[in-house]
């Protein structure tokens, strides 16, 4: 565990070196947020419930969504996987007693408690400024924990995502690439899913990308509850398991081909 | 007793084979055609506790691909390998608290910070109890002299002060097994001749077995008494250094400088094979057993301003034993 402490310390030190592109990182997700917020605020302008959303819901919508994907789905850290894999850095790891994915998930929690320190700041700004009506959460236990949850589903399918760089040293971009879109629209980053058609929603919950975001702030604003709720956390639960079994085996097999190559 | 052991080691990789240009571009992109590389072809050895040995080679020999499969990164295609009782591709955490590899060409530190950090990293993952990590580190920094440097940003450091950094990285646990791959790559006459003394120091000191590959012949000849020689993944020597000379050099060299420019190149044919002849220097390599005597028809036939025997350079012994002479 002490060991863990340590790459988490050290990572926090290391990210004060990158002061610019951290400020830039965030400049984006505020752009992003306020895109999104005018969007809305012009939509309710002349409705007064738009797919059974009142305007509070959507503004809190929009509020969470910089929050739930500061915490969940940024992980400015383990992007980097697919490169080490690729030019052969993964060996200096592989040589020392620690776990790769435990050290990567380390390193990632470290850039989101800096990035939540922020945005909690951009949010308080950003709610001084607007001062929209936001909804007061009705399941707050249920959020948190569905929360985590996400952070676990999502640092799984991303670094099994990054890990066919095994098999593909050359390059996981294409690939990564067409995960992020994917997670932006289908885990509810650009609009809640249940403004879709029924039976997308009921297909949806198939895949892991609405526990990523969007379940969460469903069960924040209480369209979600009751036995549907535990069924829903159950859900992300077996997802987390089911995305950990599904890197390991694939980080068991590139093990296998791994040529340690460019060292 | 044997620290390393290894019998019959083969590693082939697939390597994919494109065609020239776009058109095999596309090619490759449907039907890939894919042929064996053997990287390691039927290698064995045995390495006694506290040997210095040298892995020399030509690039691509295998050199490299052996010290990754002893230190668990890659599974071999076959064969036997066991270090300190362990088979390394299972990559116990028992075993790689006791080993480090170091390869010259890329860096562990954290780039960004002062070296010290990733000192103090590696200190936790190798769990490493804090008075002897005090100790090491104290002894370490004095050796290698860099106390002055220690906080100082790594990018900022040069590339020899970056080597010594590294080093003390991979040594902090005080492993009793080091690998070093080209640990002098790329660094000036003096820092080479720094690393080879530390290392040198360091295997003494701490009884430590050390394998070590590198191009420089001068590294092995001043650290190693016994070398391993690899070409084409398959292991063509293995002894003393000085055996190669004997068993390789079945000649010596005589380096001449005449008084007067009246020698000509027919007379000297008649004594053995010229490597050279500039006058009024000419190189004659000649028998071992006829050199003496060689040596003293040159000093009587010949106005001699100077005369040298000498063996043969081992670089140029190994270059001919690469370059496929058959010596066996």
């Amino acid at each position: 565990m002490r060991k863990y402490l340590t790459v988490f310390a050290v990572d926090w030190q290391n990210q004060f070196i990158y002061r610019l592109n951290f400020v830039l990182w965030r400049v984006r997700n505020i752009l992003r947020l306020l895109m999104t917020y005018f969007l809305w605020r012009g939509v309710f302008n002349t409705n007064v419930s738009v797919f059974g959303y009142s305007q509070n819901q959507m503004l809190t919508y929009v509020f969470l969504v910089l929050l739930v994907q500061t915490l969940v789905t940024s992980a400015p850290s383990s992007d980097n996987i697919g490169g080490e894999i690729g030019n052969g850095e993964l060996s200096n790891y592989l040589v020392k007693p620690v776990s790769y994915i435990g050290y990567w998930f380390t390193r990632d929690l470290s850039s989101k408690l800096l990035n939540i320190i922020f945005a909690s700041v951009e949010l308080t700004l950003l709610w001084l400024v607007f001062q929209p009506e936001l909804q007061i959460p009705v399941h707050l236990l249920a959020f948190v924990v569905s929360c985590i949850l996400a952070v676990f589903i999502f640092y799984f399918l991303n670094i099994a995502t990054r890990f066919v760089s095994f098999w593909t040293p050359e390059n996981t971009w294409g690939l990564s690439f067409l995960v992020i879109i994917l997670i932006e629209t289908l885990a509810g980053g650009i609009f809640p899913l249940d403004i879709l058609p029924h039976w997308t929603n009921v297909a949806l919950q198939f895949t892991p990308f609405p526990y990523l975001i969007y379940y969460p702030i469903a069960i924040f604003l209480g369209k979600i509850t009751g036995i549907y709720l535990l069924r829903i956390l159950f859900q992300s639960l077996l997802y987390c398991a089911i995305m950990y079994y599904f890197a390991q085996i694939i980080w068991r097999r590139g093990l296998k081909v791994y040529a340690s190559e460019g060292r | 007793m044997a620290v390393i052991e290894v019998k019959n080691l083969k590693k082939y990789y697939k390597v994919h084979q494109k065609e020239p240009g776009l058109s095999g571009s596309i090619k490759s992109l449907f039907n890939r055609k894919y042929y064996d590389v053997k990287a390691v072809d039927n290698v064995s050895f045995e390495i006694g506790e506290g040997e210095l040995v040298g892995f020399i080679g030509p690039n691509g020999a295998g050199k490299t691909t052996t010290l990754k499969v002893l230190s668990g990164l890659l599974y071999p295609t076959s064969g036997f390998v066991q270090a300190l009782g362990y088979t390394p591709w299972d990559r116990k955490p028992a075993y790689q608290k006791q080993f480090s590899l170091v390869m010259g060409q890329k860096n562990q530190l954290w780039w960004d910070l002062p070296a010290i950090e990733s000192f103090i990293l590696n200190k936790e993952i190798y769990e490493v109890p804090d008075a002897q990590y005090k100790k090491t580190l104290d002894e370490l920094v004095e050796l290698l002299d860099v106390k002055d440097i220690l906080k100082v940003q790594v990018r900022k450091l040069s590339l020899g002060q970056r080597m010594k950094m590294e080093l003390i990285a991979a040594l902090i646990h005080s492993p009793k097994i080091l690998f070093l791959d080209e640990p002098t790559i790329g660094l000036d006459v003096v820092m080479q001749k720094k690393m080879r003394d530390f290392i040198r120091e360091y295997n003494k000191r701490f009884n430590a077995t050390v394998i070590l590959t590198s191009h420089y012949m001068d590294d092995v000849k001043e650290l190693c008494q016994r070398v391993i020689i690899i070409d084409k993944g398959k292991l063509i020597f293995d002894g003393a250094l000085d055996e190669i000379i004997k068993k390789y050099a079945d000649h010596k060299l005589i380096t001449v400088v005449f008084s007067k420019n009246n020698v000509e190149l027919s007379d000297l044919e008649k004594l053995g094979e010229v490597k050279s002849f500039e006058p009024p220097k000419a190189v004659i390599s000649v028998k071992r057993a006829s050199a003496p005597r060689v040596a003293a028809r040159i000093l009587e036939d010949f106005s001699v301003a100077d005369i040298n025997l000498e063996e043969p350079q081992i670089e140029d012994i190994i270059r001919e034993v690469f370059t496929g002479k058959d010596f066996a």
